[in-house]
């Protein structure tokens, strides 16, 4: 039951998107074509040559009823039509495809970094309330939290590319890399990946922190703890097999909304290290005013968040017995 | 009488919270700076002297791309960024609040807003900022406009859940077994208590919306009128050899050093607010 | 008889935002082998924290202090390090906590939770340990307990769960077993087989039973130590404290048993912050005089092993 109210949000949220997709570029001031090409606050105007114009005109279908292009739109976007990029002249799908897989790798090792990361710290911070290693971990966590991703990422690359040269300041990969082996081109993305990686970790590490840290501090004051300690345990086994098991229950789905923050500054983080994921895509699409490829790429982030939230169902039901069995 | 007390009595424990005090100096020192940007800055942010001036005794922090005096940039930037938090919070909070005391209150309205509130908790914040930035005229009040319908779900959430777990209290249930109305229930017995949450609310979404404001501007969707920090690292980031030379260090880093402080402050007194609401932050035993 | 266990004048003090709390006040108590004492006392007496400062049961960042001394087989616990005292906690000294639905962890296998200690003290590899734990199961008669082992406490019920919290003492072979209000919330019938399987377990062992429960308390102990406001007010033999209750408080306790006529004791039991002067039941006595309000009165023995704390009772 409470699996199938979840799907349904999922499916009524992805049909909210689409909605938002359709209806937008038709409500702005004229018909979206004529609003392409004269955008506010374009510092040029787009020529369209008369083949895009003519691919253009077909996607938005506005000689057709309403009703008809949004039945035309949802249509095209199950057979996975996003429409055509104007900056690229290229399909929309093609190139968010050949981004994914960038954004997914940048995304998937921070997420795994931020939360492995600050769960532990936040877990052993609690643990340890009051005392040194508490405050300490409490205000440094704090203040490198506080640095707005797109600032970190550009202090990187002046202190670790410019000034000490040990990391590339931009990329996913050298250019022009003829790469003699498999290892050579997984170490060369790896060594790529190192800085906007370490950015969206340490922008990102504080909320799971503190979250876990309030989290744990409820679960210290809990019988069970006390019943762990009167069978003869050690605090750092209590606190590992005990405590961050049930201090991460209450916490799994508001942990799963992060990825939506973390969403918005990977946008930032890709722009900084002109890093080719999704959403360098979007600040691209932004500066160039290319409105089919900005709404491919905030549809593709949604449905990834999407994914990430229903990925934290599942690992609340694994962790909590009291759920599994019905 | 009680309200003085209240604060004197609220001020004392604040005190206590040494992250607290410094947060809190840290925000008036940018709050004097907003409030007397005319009298403190050396110039007009946007009288043009000649460009990319290194720092030396004109121009403390040198001159941007197009002339103007970085430092009186710096200052009046923190006009735009603090005006817009501070009013973005304390609308949406109010809006917030105020959904938030109805669904909490009337159980079929709660449910169907819960359901929106919900849909916009699903979709993430920041990209769908930009897509609508995107569509419309880059300004302060379509900004502020965007930031306000993204802001106020999560606030009522929060205090919907707090009202729902008041209303079950002895002197609410005694309020209405005598008959009280249910505008003077909510207004006399649950804002107040909802109104220590709410503070803290206000706070971590103030400092969201400087690093939402703060982002758009960096990625060029901001108000170019009204320049603030985020706007300036914008014009930084894309001058082109803003990474080779020196230029970062009066260009770049002070405006990405006000951003950062600001958001620590708000950081800092959200943390000491939150332990005054939630006494077992603070790290008691409970026995 | 030898003396397993003597406490001598234990204060356990704990600062907090309102006051220092004096949950235990020189307290003087001795258990010997095999013996069954019953800790009696309303709730906020101090009892629990008294069983919990034997085997400083407390958060090594909380900031309680324990003064005293608490000798067992001659070592004196308040001496030991943290991880020598571990070794004593379950192993030598096990506790029962109270309130079963709370003390068992509801994300992991009652099993498991009874075989970690086995595992911990006894050294066993874990397939071992989890096949001993299903015979602690089995001794305090769960049925099917192969089963129950590999079930969640959400899936037992109240009294199941206080036979595994009892299951979890046992593991590891104690010689004392500490029970904080084993029969607290169980009703009737569970709570006088709960009762019975308490005294089958322990009769090789010493036990501190602590309780509020007066009728349970006679089914189980050998002596009764009664305690009031953080201190002992009065000690003696199971039946003595039921035929001849010498404190005021003791007689006011069992006056309020149902089958004496339910007269509760007037007043309420002072809190640990603040603690009245002179007799700290004197607020709430029938009998106090004017020299009660400022004479603290010393635990003195009226005869026969018969411990009061009582200026009634005062010859000097």
């Amino acid at each position: 039951m409470h699996r199938i109210t979840k799907i349904t949000g999922y499916v009524a949220i992805i049909l909210v998107v689409l909605s938002f997709n359709f209806f937008l570029p038709r409500l702005m001031p004229g018909d979206p074509l004529s609003f392409l090409t004269g955008a506010p606050g374009m510092d040029m105007p787009i020529v369209l040559d008369e083949e895009t114009r003519a691919k253009l005109l077909t996607y938005y279908g506005l000689d057709k009823p309403l009703s008809q292009q949004f039945y035309d739109y949802m249509l095209g976007i199950l057979h996975g039509d996003l429409g055509w990029s104007i900056y690229h002249n290229a399909p929309v799908s093609d190139i968010l495809i050949g981004a994914l897989k960038w954004t997914l790798l940048l995304v998937g090792t921070s997420t795994a970094l931020y939360m492995v990361l600050g769960i532990l710290l936040g877990a052993i911070s609690a643990w340890n309330r009051g005392g040194k290693s508490d405050v300490g971990l409490l205000v440094s966590l704090l203040s490198i939290g506080s640095f707005p991703p797109f600032f970190l990422g550009m202090l990187f690359i002046i202190l670790f590319s410019v000034k000490l040269n040990l990391f590339p300041a931009f990329g996913a990969q050298t250019p022009f890399m003829g790469y003699s082996s498999l290892l050579e081109e997984a170490s060369d993305i790896l060594y790529h990946l190192f800085l906007p990686a370490t950015t969206l970790v340490i922008s990102h590490i504080g909320g799971v922190y503190l979250l876990m840290r309030n989290s744990m501090l409820n679960v210290i004051g809990e019988d069970y703890i006390l019943t762990a300690r009167a069978k003869g345990m050690a605090e750092w086994y209590i606190m590992r097999k005990h405590a961050m098991k049930n201090a991460l229950l209450p916490i799994t789905t508001m942990i799963a909304l992060r990825t939506g923050f973390m969403i918005g500054g990977t946008i930032l983080v890709e722009t900084v290290f002109a890093y080719p994921g999704v959403g360098r895509l979007l600040f691209d699409a932004v500066t160039y005013r290319d409105y089919p490829l900005l709404q491919g790429a905030f549809l593709i982030i949604t449905l990834v968040i999407i994914a990430a939230n229903f990925v934290a169902d599942m690992v609340y039901v694994q962790l909590d017995p009291r759920l599994r069995h019905d | 009488m009680t309200e003085i007390k209240d604060l004197n009595r609220f001020w004392n424990a604040y005190k206590e919270s040494r992250l607290g005090l410094i947060g809190l100096a840290i925000l008036l020192f940018f709050v004097t700076l907003a409030v007397f940007a005319p009298y403190i800055a050396p110039y007009d942010p946007h009288e043009m002297f000649k460009p990319m001036e290194h720092p030396g005794s004109d121009h403390l922090l040198g001159t941007n791309d197009i002339g103007q005096d970085i430092l009186s940039e710096l200052i009046y930037g923190a006009r735009v960024s603090l005006f817009i938090a501070f009013f973005v919070s304390v609308v949406s909070g109010i809006i917030g609040t105020a959904f938030g005391l109805l669904s909490g209150y009337f159980e079929m309205f709660g449910f169907f807003l819960m359901r929106i509130v919900d849909a916009f908790l699903a979709i993430p914040r920041l990209p769908l900022i930009i897509v609508i930035a995107a569509f419309m005229r880059p300004s302060i009040w379509n900004l502020i406009f965007i930031f306000i319908i993204l802001g106020w779900p999560i606030t009522t959430r929060i205090i919907r859940s707090e009202v729902l777990s008041l209303r079950t209290r002895n002197y609410v249930e005694a309020a209405r077994m005598v008959g009280a109305p249910d505008t003077y229930i909510l207004m006399k017995h649950i804002l107040p208590n909802v109104f220590p949450l709410l503070v803290v609310r206000l706070i971590i979404e103030a400092s969201h919306v400087i690093i939402a404001e703060s982002s758009l501007s960096f990625l060029g969707l901001g108000d170019p009128t009204a320049k603030s920090w985020g706007m300036i690292l914008h014009y930084a980031f894309v001058y082109p050899t803003i990474f080779i030379s020196d230029l970062w260090m009066w260009w770049m880093l002070p405006a990405g050093l006000c951003i950062t402080f600001t958001i620590l402050s708000l950081t800092f007194i959200g943390y000491a607010l939150e332990e005054l609401v939630n006494p077992r932050l603070r790290g008691m035993t409970r026995i | 008889m030898t003396t397993l266990l003597e406490i001598t004048s234990l204060k356990t003090w704990f600062p907090t935002r309102d006051g220092i709390v004096k949950a235990v006040n020189a307290v003087d108590l001795k258990i010997e082998e095999k013996e069954k004492l019953g800790l009696i006392g309303e709730t906020g007496s101090g009892k629990s924290i008294l069983g919990m400062s034997i085997i400083r049961l407390f958060h090594s960042s909380a900031k309680i202090n324990i003064e005293g001394k608490i000798v067992y087989k001659g070592k004196d616990l308040l001496r030991l390090s943290e991880e020598e005292i571990r070794k004593i906690r379950g192993k030598e000294i096990a506790m029962i906590l109270q309130n079963p639905a709370t003390s068992l962890n509801p994300v992991l296998k009652v099993g498991d939770q009874i075989a970690e200690a086995i595992q911990l003290h006894q050294r066993l590899a874990k397939r071992a340990a989890s096949e001993k734990a299903v015979e602690m199961l089995e001794a305090v008669k769960i049925p099917a307990p192969d089963k129950m082992a590999n079930k969640y406490p959400h899936e037992f019920s109240g009294g199941m769960k206080e036979r595994a919290m009892i299951a979890m003492a046992l593991a590891c072979d104690p010689s004392l077993i500490i029970a904080d209000e084993p029969t607290k919330g169980l009703d009737v019938t569970i709570k006088m087989q709960v009762v019975k399987l308490l005294r089958e377990v322990t009769k090789q062992r010493s036990m501190l039973f602590i309780t509020h429960d007066l009728g349970v308390a006679a089914e189980v102990c050998d002596n009764i130590a009664v305690m009031y406001a953080g201190e002992l007010v009065e000690y003696a033999k199971t039946e003595d404290i039921f035929k001849n209750p010498l404190h005021p408080y003791t007689q006011g306790f069992l006056n309020s048993l149902p089958e004496r006529g339910l007269k509760p004791i007037r007043g309420m039991s002072p809190s640990l912050i603040n603690l009245p002067d002179g007799c700290r039941f004197h607020p709430r006595c029938d009998y106090a005089t004017g020299i009660c309000k400022t004479r603290h009165p010393e635990m003195a023995e009226i005869g026969n092993g018969h411990f009061v704390r009582c200026l009634l009772y005062d010859r000097s």
